[in-house]
């Protein structure tokens, strides 16, 4: 690719660089595929929502220049639907912590999926709260050790891709930092689709989810997620069936766009007057 | 629309129709639902939004979100509902986001009585946030109290860029009554003033006014944050900027009192008692000081319509000629606090209740004679 494909300056709030991220954090990488997937798409920076809660991950809205709402925890879903419901041509991009997402947004976002509203959401999963030190989230799973879980999690975790393509989302997908270009195509994919697109990106969380687990630095979780994942349906799976699968999950477009389909609501209320 | 018999409820959904409402959000809980019920017959026919959310928390950011992109936004609940919105009314009053919310009173705590009436939430809704920013609160009295209050609601909000509430009541809410909108005077609809020119910055504004908007998804790219923030609408720490921004917050409101300031008197000469009241019980009030007045005991009144901010001047004015002062609530004592504030004790007389009933006139009357 060439040099020009890759600059994304245009697109961001150069003042608040370098960001406030730990090192070795996922989350920047998740800002550089998303920015380089509205771009190689050529999206108008003025037709961009980005609407995100509390938390590392959603700091991403401060870096971007687009139309941007920092929210509150977990609720970005709801004020996103908002926006969505009242400028339906917006393209609604919501980036969310794992705890945002689905320990304190959990309602909002099955209810979002189930209804099918045209917003990408894209779940930044580093298996932990980083912004408040280090507590466990809904996607930690058993065994782990997390601040408020010394004596190590007895709670099960969630597996955001069953769990979306359960509650309704017509497209989702999964990748993780260590595959960036690979991101970037499925958060385009995402963008493009009419409906709730959900695209989980497996970020590391070195400072608190890496040291608690004794799981190394940043370049070991990385590595992790090159050992550890595999595209959907690789042979791999075969022999180790617990290896994590990234692509495509649920792609439909039949299900009809909840503002497309309250356009037709309207439409009956107003017997065709319009 | 002539004579009908109408609930609050309804009227308050004409008020908000009437004011340009053009986005409704909630999640039903009784009183409130006709509210809801009547926004969903007179909305979608227009090409409004009226949705339900899957909780309170939900319909609120919908509101919030639809305020953000332009839209006139209402939503109403109960006492129960009012909780849950709690930390994004902050979030409205924080980042200046118009909307009217309506809280139709039952009486609590939490469940309480869905079918009760009561004044419960006088101060909930004043402090039901973080920060203590003051907000508007507006208490109707009767069906066409709430269709004109409704449009006053709308206006402030757009004015002042604040979350603004309507304080209604079971009683007042889904009860039927005769009433002729046509005879109410709306005042004119205002609409929240626009930025034109280059260089926005969403927080600019004058020392105690609301800055001047631009929607999410227009043009010009507009920043919202929940954060402590500076004009440019970045996050901030600088200790100055933030006194600022806390100073404008607080002054834009406290500062338009005499403008924010609703009311109805019914002055009697030789009077030497004055009965402050609110709500609907400012109607049984009534009833019973025309009632003693026919029996040669002339008593004023004083029915707030504006409860938030304190109509302090207007209080103080009012009560100067009377040497006794009475104030009736629908609860055991949130307003007369306030009231306090600014009569002196000696001069006040409370009578509250809260028991699922109204209070009668007889009880008003024993208390304005006895008490
Ligand atoms: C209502 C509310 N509760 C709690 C918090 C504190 N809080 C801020 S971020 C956060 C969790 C962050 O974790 P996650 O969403 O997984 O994102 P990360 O920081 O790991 O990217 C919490 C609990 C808050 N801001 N608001």
């Amino acid at each position: 690719m060439s040099k020009k494909n890759y600059d994304v300056t245009g697109y961001i709030r150069q003042r608040f660089f370098p960001q406030m991220w730990c090192p070795g954090c996922g989350h920047g990488t998740v800002l550089g595929s998303l920015l380089r997937a509205v771009k190689e798409l050529d999206l108008d920076k003025n037709e961009i929502v980005m609407t995100s809660g509390i938390g590392c991950s959603s700091r991403i809205s401060g870096y971007v220049d687009f139309h941007s709402l920092h929210t509150i925890h977990g609720r970005a879903l709801a004020f996103a639907t908002g926006v969505k419901l009242s400028k339906p041509s917006l393209t609604a991009i919501v980036p969310m912590g794992d705890g945002d997402a689905l320990a304190i947004g959990g309602n909002h976002f099955i209810h979002a999926a189930r209804r099918n509203i045209d917003i990408t959401a894209i779940v930044m999963n580093n298996r932990i709260y980083g912004m408040t030190g280090g507590q466990f989230s809904p996607l930690s799973g058993p065994g782990k050790r997390a601040t408020t879980a010394p004596y190590s999690t007895i709670d099960r975790n969630f597996d955001v891709v069953d769990l979306s393509v359960s509650a309704g989302a017509t497209f989702v997908a999964r990748s993780t930092v260590y595959h960036p270009q690979e991101s970037i195509d499925l958060i385009k994919r995402a963008i493009r689709h009419k409906g709730f697109s959900v695209v989980e990106i497996l970020s590391q969380c070195p400072t608190h989810f890496g040291r608690k687990n004794k799981v190394g630095g940043a370049v070991e979780m990385l590595e992790y997620y090159k050992q550890r994942t595999v595209k959907i349906g690789s042979k791999k799976l075969e022999k180790d069936p617990t290896l994590i699968q990234r692509g495509i999950f649920v792609d439909n477009s039949e299900v009809p766009e909840y503002c497309d389909a309250y356009d037709l609501v309207i439409e009956k209320a107003m017997k065709g007057k319009r | 629309m002539a004579l009908s018999f109408m609930e609050g409820n309804e009227a308050i959904a004409r008020g908000a129709i009437a004011a340009g409402c053009n986005f409704f959000a909630g999640y039903p809980i009784t009183p409130a639902t006709t509210v809801f019920a009547n926004m969903l017959k007179m909305l979608p026919p227009k090409g409004g939004v009226c949705i339900q959310g899957e909780d309170e928390i939900a319909s609120m950011g919908y509101c919030i979100g639809a305020s953000m992109a332009g839209k006139k936004a209402l939503t109403a609940t109960s006492g129960p509902g009012i909780s849950l919105y709690s930390e994004q009314i902050s979030f409205a009053i924080g980042s200046e986001i118009p909307m009217v919310i309506v809280d139709v009173q039952r009486l609590g705590p939490s469940t309480g009585s869905a079918t009760r009436g009561a004044d419960s939430d006088i101060q909930f809704l004043q402090w039901g946030s973080t920060s203590g920013v003051p907000v508007i609160v507006l208490a109707p009295s009767d069906a066409l109290d709430c269709y004109v209050l409704t449009v006053h609601a709308f206006n402030f909000s757009e004015k002042y860029r604040c979350p603004v509430f309507i304080a209604s009541n079971k009683e007042i809410g889904m009860t039927k009554e005769s009433v002729d909108l046509d005879t109410a005077v709306l005042p004119p609809i205002v609409n929240r003033t626009f930025y034109s020119g280059d260089g926005f910055l969403p927080f600019e504004a004058e020392p105690a006014a609301a800055p001047p908007f631009l929607p999410i998804g227009g043009n010009t790219l507009v920043r919202q944050t929940s954060s402590t923030h500076g004009p440019d609408g970045f996050i901030t720490i600088d200790p100055e900027v933030i006194a600022a921004n806390q100073q404008r917050l607080r002054d834009k409101i406290l500062m338009a009192e005499e403008s924010l300031t609703l009311y109805e008197e019914t002055v009697r000469e030789d009077a030497d008692t004055l009965v402050i009241s609110y709500g609907v019980t400012s109607r049984a009030v009534e009833d019973s000081c025309q009632q003693l007045a026919e029996s040669g005991t002339p008593v004023s009144t004083l029915s707030l319509k504006t409860l938030w901010p304190v109509p302090q001047k207007l209080i103080l004015e009012k009560t100067k000629a009377y040497k006794k002062i009475v104030v009736i609530e629908m609860n055991l004592g949130q307003y007369i606090e306030e009231i306090r504030k600014v009569v002196p004790s000696s001069n006040l007389v409370f009578y509250g209740q809260m028991n699922g009933l109204l209070i009668s006139p007889d009880k008003i009357m024993e208390v304005i004679t006895h008490g």
